[in-house]
């Protein structure tokens, strides 16, 4: 297990063990994946709990999951409990010991964000993620987040109900990133994620219906890597001005993808999809990441975030 | 705070012992794992990595399972890439697989005649309840397996009679006639000694051949297509038996970190999404087929 004091970094003045971030809705509500002999929480800097809306929610039909190249579908529909047993019943079960916890808030208006960013603030959560990206829900989600003026409104709002760490997680798609983002910067978010997953669809060609139950879903996994790759570099140079930091996500699977978003910008970068296949790729990764630190004389992740040097055309 | 769940799934490199290839593209493999072996119960399934080209791993079910000498059986169908691809795996190559995995079946002991009841690639879980009670007198089980590939073993005529069922129904699997346990077979393909219909049609010849008191002692546990499943749970819904069935979803974490893999479980009147993973895979008949007739 990683135990290496130069992956210790500082991500809106919270303390992580490592840069690395468990991804929302990957696992659960931060306790799931302790039952696999070897898992840690604490080979993660942070974990998001899963997608948290004010009234509980079912979730969509199956199948909720599918395959697809290098990659797989999803539309869960944001199956959970509700803010309220979010807060009373599984936060007092988890060790904040073990990592710092990161809520994860969806809604179909701005005030079920508002609401929900209000009780998580009143909580001991140690940050707010918003989720305006979320490609599975009818209203709300992607919709807000592929409008820059609504993504702002929707930060600026939250921004008034809460003084915990607020990170903005952003859409793929959509045209602008950058711009989108330079409005959420106006609108008071501390940090960014970068990307959610990218709309998809798989067809079953025996019945010709989609094998989604949803029909179309959130594509995730190493097939959307080098898109997550460019949106962070963008999102980046508008972030640098500001020193606003990004976890940046999208199909790392090791430690060499995971410093490729690092090079781009990224000062925490998020593991999802790749735990599907490897439950212990955190360890892995932790240790890669630090092997390439000592190689190149580096003492600390925050000396390689952003130097990335592109070709002078 | 209570932190049982943790460490209870495995993640382990697994040599392949042996890999035998059957008709139906059925396949048989056996693998080193010992910590997997050591805490499988019946039920418990794994999730195996079939090849490096894939991003999600598969969920087979654990048939046979020995803590001594820690190796794991499974037996699968080979269906789309996935299995395919773990077909051409070798005898001597290592499989990655998580676990055991999800909630196991549950005996009781106040119901002594466990009906087993396997369809297809469904046969594994009940071939693990049926070594799990292997030389316990309390209890009385009997085991019938249905297939409309041939059967993935040479089926043979059983020394165990049943004089409840008709005569000509004789073929079994002879693992559990060494195992003292009856099992019967059925299948619509006119295999010699197997009972030409549907495993519920057999079962139900079965029950109705008990007294009232007997068949107050059968409790029923399934695992097969999902039609077979409604046809079992509404068999129990009819004779008013308890009955616990295996379901099958997609999967991808397979340890309840996605809930990718749910079913609509109904409990006084209010219906919930469960994990098939780690909620289940086995479920009460009543709660996932609620419409059974119950
Ligand atoms: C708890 C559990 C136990 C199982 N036990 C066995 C067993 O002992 N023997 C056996 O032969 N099969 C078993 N199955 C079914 C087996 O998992 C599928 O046949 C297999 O995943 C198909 O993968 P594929 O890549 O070959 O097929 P594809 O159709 O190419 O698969 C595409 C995707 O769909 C998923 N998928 C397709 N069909 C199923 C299915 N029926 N259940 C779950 N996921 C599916 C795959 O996992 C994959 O992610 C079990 C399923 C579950 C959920
Ligand atoms: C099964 C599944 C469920 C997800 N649920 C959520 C969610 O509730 N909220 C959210 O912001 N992102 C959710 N995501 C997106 C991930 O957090 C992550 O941003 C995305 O999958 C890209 O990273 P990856 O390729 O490493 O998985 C989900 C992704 C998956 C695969
Ligand atoms: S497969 Fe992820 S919760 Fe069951």
């Amino acid at each position: 297990m990683t135990k290496n004091a130069s992956l210790a970094t500082e991500f809106c003045g919270m303390k992580f063990n490592t840069p690395l971030v468990l991804l929302s809705g990957c696992v659960g509500f931060g306790e799931e994946y302790t039952r696999v002999h070897g898992f840690s929480n604490r080979d993660a800097g942070a974990i998001c709990l899963k997608g948290t809306t004010l009234d509980a929610r079912p979730g969509n039909p199956a199948h909720r999951v599918c395959e697809t190249p290098n990659g797989m579908i999803n539309a869960i529909g944001l199956q959970n409990p509700g803010v309220d047993y979010v807060v009373n019943e599984i936060l007092p079960t988890l060790d904040f010991e073990e990592t710092r916890f990161i809520a994860n808030v969806s809604g179909s208006t701005i005030e079920e964000y508002i609401e929900v960013t209000r009780r998580f603030d009143d909580s001991p959560i140690d940050a707010i993620e918003i989720n305006i990206s979320c490609p599975n829900v009818k209203e709300g989600g992607v919709a807000f987040g592929n409008d820059p003026a609504m993504s702002a409104r929707v930060v600026e709002a939250c921004r008034k109900v809460t003084n915990k760490p607020l990170i903005t997680k952003l859409s793929p798609n959509q045209t602008d990133i950058a711009g989108n983002a330079k409005g959420c910067i106006e609108a008071g978010t501390d940090a960014f994620a970068a990307i959610n997953t990218l709309m998809g669809m798989a067809i079953d060609i025996d019945s010709r219906v989609p094998i989604i139950g949803n029909n179309q879903g959130g594509l995730s996994g190493p097939a959307i890597k080098p898109v997550a790759l460019l949106k962070v570099h963008q999102v980046y140079q508008v972030c640098r001005p500001h020193g606003i930091p990004i976890i940046g996500q999208g199909g790392i699977c090791s430690a060499e993808d995971a410093l490729e978003f690092i090079i781009a910008g990224a000062s925490a970068v998020g593991i999802g999809t790749a735990l599907f296949y490897d439950p212990l790729v955190c360890d892995k990764i932790n240790r890669g990441i630090a092997a390439y630190l000592e190689q190149h004389q580096l003492t600390s992740i925050d000396q390689l975030v952003g130097t990335l040097q592109l070709n002078q055309r | 705070m209570s932190k049982q769940h943790r460490d209870t799934i495995f993640l382990e490199e697994a040599e392949i012992l042996s890999h035998q290839h059957l008709d139906g593209d059925q396949h048989l493999l056996r693998l080193q794992a010992p910590e997997c072996a050591a805490h499988a119960q019946p039920g418990s399934f794994v999730q195996i990595q079939c090849s490096a080209e894939l991003p999600l791993r598969r969920p087979i079910s654990i048939m046979r399972y020995s803590t001594n000498e820690g190796w794991v059986d499974f037996l699968y169908k080979a269906l789309g890439r996935g299995t395919h691809l773990l077909a051409t795996r070798q005898v001597g190559e290592k499989l990655s697989i998580l676990g055991p995995i999800g909630t196991p079946f549950e005996l009781h002991a106040e119901r002594s005649r466990p009906l087993l009841i396997g369809g297809g690639v469904g046969m594994p879980p009940m071939i693990a309840i049926a070594e799990s009670i292997k030389g316990q007198d309390n209890y009385k089980p009997l085991v019938i397996l249905g297939s409309e590939v041939p059967f993935p073993f040479s089926a043979e005529p059983s020394k165990i009679l049943l004089p409840n069922l008709p005569s000509s129904v004789i073929a079994t699997m002879p693992l559990l006639d060494g195992w003292q346990i009856p099992c019967r077979l059925a299948s619509q393909q006119g295999y010699a000694g197997c009972y030409q219909g549907y495993v519920t049609d057999l079962a139900r010849i079965w029950l109705e051949s008990l007294d009232e008191a007997e068949r107050q002692k059968v409790e029923i546990f399934s695992c097969g297509p999902h039609p077979m499943l409604e046809a079992v749970a509404a068999l129990a819904a009819e004779f008013n038996l308890p009955c616990q069935v295996s379901l099958e979803e997609f999967m991808a974490c397979g340890v309840g970190g996605c809930a990718g893999c749910i079913t609509p479980v109904e409990k006084e009147g209010e219906v919930s999404m469960k994990r098939v993973c780690v909620d289940g895979p086995v479920f009460d008949a009543v709660e996932v087929f609620p419409r059974s007739g119950h």
